[in-house]
């Protein structure tokens, strides 16, 4: 276009106001610019909470002053630690999973596909640290009947399983809603045989091994794949979905597990983090432990990558470099943001949780919930990276506002209706579960495509640290004031609700989408036929 | 510029704004009397030695397409100047570029292929945009009709038959625009391919205008 512009002779005569090359003393500016816009980004995703949780301080329910202090300097570190974060994930991680995924697909052999997609699928989830915190609580309920590691090693294998299905599927064209029609129905089918408190765990597994590194690292495979389609209609609606047939395979593999193992009660109960009134201390304490974490987990990616870099990505050495350096920023982003929320916000969401249910009135808690729900999604990491390439890929099309809105409304509702089943013990999850799942499940059938991938990825993004440590935290809190609660089993099970509103909220977008770009007035042939043709 | 008493100039704006500013580009362009826009994504980079050190060297950018009259585009121009100060550094740029001939607009009309100006070119430059999925088709129809090849671009935009709106926010349907590169006697029989395979001059089904190419290299005969 500009070379265009720049032999024609007469282009500047329209508007005059070309600029001129930028000098150096500008590049302060733009440095503050980019930085700027990027914390703008942030700030408008993490001061939400940080406010509401202030109000609730100063109104219903008045919290120590050092967990104050300390939710504060969390909310700091959350909003730093979150902005290097998405940095690191648009240099680093994006860039390595869409060309590794392009260079699956390209190798054009199916059993180099499946294979990766098992390989990266296994390595990915055996790192992720929240499987490893959920395994280990499962191994203390069943009283070590059901070994850490044996949980960690079943679930990995179903995904990776499953993310090799995910690829063929992108590969071969098979529709995402009739696969996960399968797959659901194989859900289905066993959560007959598995008992109440492991239907919970099941699908909270699916949360805990979609966390923070492996939603963007498995969205930007899956977009990898996909661009190489002709069909640009294809390629856009397979760019989704793959996160959310990884989150299947973590279901049916512990599911399997509890019919195997054939442990139907559950004894023990969860200990519980002594509050520590010191206010520096958590923070200096969580700093090394999510450290090394994170270094696992990213170590499968790293050398995933370099790995593919010596065979057959082969790019150049600078841009090699600027990927290694996403991958610092992802790290130093990733540790900031979990001690932040670990140190200053776990605390924080038990004793507000605490303290509502504690409250005669129990509309307070209700309400609360449903608006901590509605403020904690939008500091999810992933939310954001799923929403970017939402954006990349339709051309901005589908608005991350408006994504996120309707993200927003799910999870609130989620996170009431977890409430309320702690406040009504009659109430099982299933009861939940299993109408939302078809719902979810029947509406993908006329749904625009596209937002069926979308929807059903956004399960698994929503279900992301900042939910599992905060919400989960403040849903236990209010169990444990409310009589006849159960800690473990009403805990348990508020992750699966997270993952599954979405499905819906998202999926109603998309037929809200559907009716509102028809154009007014108008019978559209061409387009008629080329939907046919598309299906 | 060259003179034409009967029919008006078109022209073709090209706007190149930070990341999520291009709809605003279009509302505001369409208040003055445009009839619509494209939008595409760009990165734009940055010269900076501390941000190279960083690695952050891409900037989102949003590239608005848009074609009138003369007339329009000028009033447009600086109604859009005045709103997004294009005059101050990293507030975004914008220029125009001739276009020769417009199919599928209904508010611009134009009978016959203008002849180029100046040079004497040997090329034309064919852009339709279209529904997303039908680049495809456009393709088909070109390589036909003799074209050699088109490159297909990802974007989203609006026209006149596309206001709905979702909470204050209007919906920008996505689209695709495909680039052709043709000879100057090719030119008439692949617009027409493409005008009968995609239906152009049925209203809302996209548009294709022409411009002069001076040079070109790396055209394979």
């Amino acid at each position: 276009m500009k070379n265009l512009c720049s032999i024609k002779e007469g282009c500047e005569s329209g508007n005059g106001h070309l600029q001129k090359p930028k000098k150096n003393t500008e590049g302060i500016d733009l440095l503050l610019n980019v930085l700027v816009s990027k914390l703008k980004e942030v700030l408008f995703a993490v001061l939400p909470i940080t406010l509401i949780v202030l109000i609730l301080n100063f109104t219903l329910t008045p919290l120590d002053t050092p967990l104050i202090i300390r939710f504060v300097i969390g909310s700091i570190f959350i909003i730093i630690g979150l902005s290097i974060f998405l940095f690191g994930v648009d240099i680093g991680i994006t860039p390595i999973g869409q060309s590794m995924g392009s260079a699956i697909a390209k190798s054009n052999k199916i059993w180099i596909v499946v294979l990766a997609g098992l390989l990266l699928g296994f390595f990915i989830s055996i790192a992720e640290p929240d499987l490893h915190i959920l395994a280990g609580q499962v191994e203390l309920v069943t009283a070590g009947l059901i070994t850490k590691v044996s949980i960690v090693v079943v679930v990995s294998i179903g995904i990776g399983l499953l993310i090799s299905t995910g690829l063929i599927r992108i590969v071969f064209n098979i529709p995402l809603y009739k696969l996960l029609t399968v797959l659901y129905l194989i859900i289905f089918g066993l959560a007959l045989f598995t008992s109440p408190e492991f239907l919970a765990i099941s699908f909270d597994a699916s949360g805990a091994t979609t966390g923070a590194l492996t939603v963007p690292f498995i969205l930007a495979l899956a977009m990898g794949v996909s661009t190489l389609k002709k069909d640009s209609k294809a390629s856009e609606k397979d760019s989704f979905g793959l996160v959310a047939i990884a989150s299947a395979g973590a279901i049916i593999a512990v599911m399997i597990m509890n019919i195997i193992s054939k442990t139907d009660k559950m004894s023990g109960s969860l200990e519980h983090a002594t509050t520590s009134s010191s206010i520096i201390g958590p923070f200096i304490q969580k700093t090394p432990i999510i450290a090394f974490e994170i270094v696992v987990a990213l170590l499968p990616i790293l050398l995933a990558f370099l790995l593919f870099q010596k065979i057959s990505l082969r790019m150049s050495k600078k841009a090699v470099m600027k990927i290694l350096k996403g991958l610092i920023f992802t790290f130093i982003g990733l540790v900031l943001f979990l001690v932040g929320v670990n140190a200053g916000f776990m605390d924080v969401g038990t004793a507000v949780g605490y303290n509502i249910a504690s409250l005669d009135n129990k509309a307070y808690v209700i309400i609360v919930a449903f608006v901590l729900g509605l403020v904690t999604i939008l500091a999810e990491p992933a939310v954001y990276v799923l929403t970017h390439q939402i954006e990349d890929v339709t051309s901005g099309y589908v608005k991350r506002s408006i994504v996120m809105f309707s993200l927003s409304i799910g999870v609130g509702l989620a996170v009431l209706l977890s409430i309320i089943r702690v406040l009504i013990p009659e109430l099982q999850l299933w009861h939940y579960l299993l109408p939302g799942y078809v719902i979810a499940i029947a509406m993908s059938y006329f749904v625009p495509k596209l937002f069926v991938g979308i929807a059903f990825d956004s399960g698994g993004v929503a279900s992301g640290p900042m939910t599992a440590t905060f919400i989960l935290a403040f849903v236990q809190g209010a169990a444990e004031a409310i009589e006849g609660a159960n800690v473990l089993v009403d805990g348990f099970g508020m992750i699966a609700m997270v993952a599954m509103t979405p499905l819906i909220a998202l999926q109603v977008l998309g037929l809200v989408f559907k009716y509102k770009s028809k154009k007014e007035g108008l019978v559209d042939p061409a387009d008629r036929r080329v939907r046919e043709y598309g299906e | 510029m060259a003179s034409n008493t009967e029919m008006p100039d078109f022209e073709l704006v090209s706007v190149i704004v930070d990341f999520g500013l291009g709809s605003k580009v279009i509302q505001t362009a369409k208040k003055y009397g445009i009839s619509g826009g494209t939008v595409l994504l760009g990165k734009g980079t940055i010269k900076n030695r501390l941000l190279e050190l960083l690695a952050i060297t891409d900037v989102r950018k949003e590239i608005v397409l848009m074609v009138s009259d003369q007339d329009t585009i000028r009033q447009a121009l600086e109604g859009l100047d005045q709103k997004f100060k294009f005059s101050k550094p990293n507030h975004g740029i914008a220029f125009t570029t001739s276009v020769g001939h417009v199919i599928g607009a209904r508010n611009c009309h134009s009978d016959q292929i203008k002849e180029g100006r100046g040079e004497d070119s040997m090329y034309h430059a064919i852009t339709a945009i279209v529904e997303k999925g039908n680049a495809e088709y456009v393709i088909e129809a070109a390589t036909e009709a003799g074209s050699k090849g088109g490159t297909i671009i990802n974007a989203r935009g609006s026209g006149i038959h596309e206001t709905s709106k979702l909470f204050s926010m209007e919906i920008e349907p996505e689209k695709e625009i495909v680039m052709i590169l043709s000879k100057k006697e090719n030119t008439d029989a692949i617009v027409s391919a493409i005008r009968k395979k995609v239906k152009i001059d049925e209203p809302g089904n996209g548009i294709i205008f022409i411009q002069d190419v001076n040079k070109t290299y790396g055209l394979y005969e």
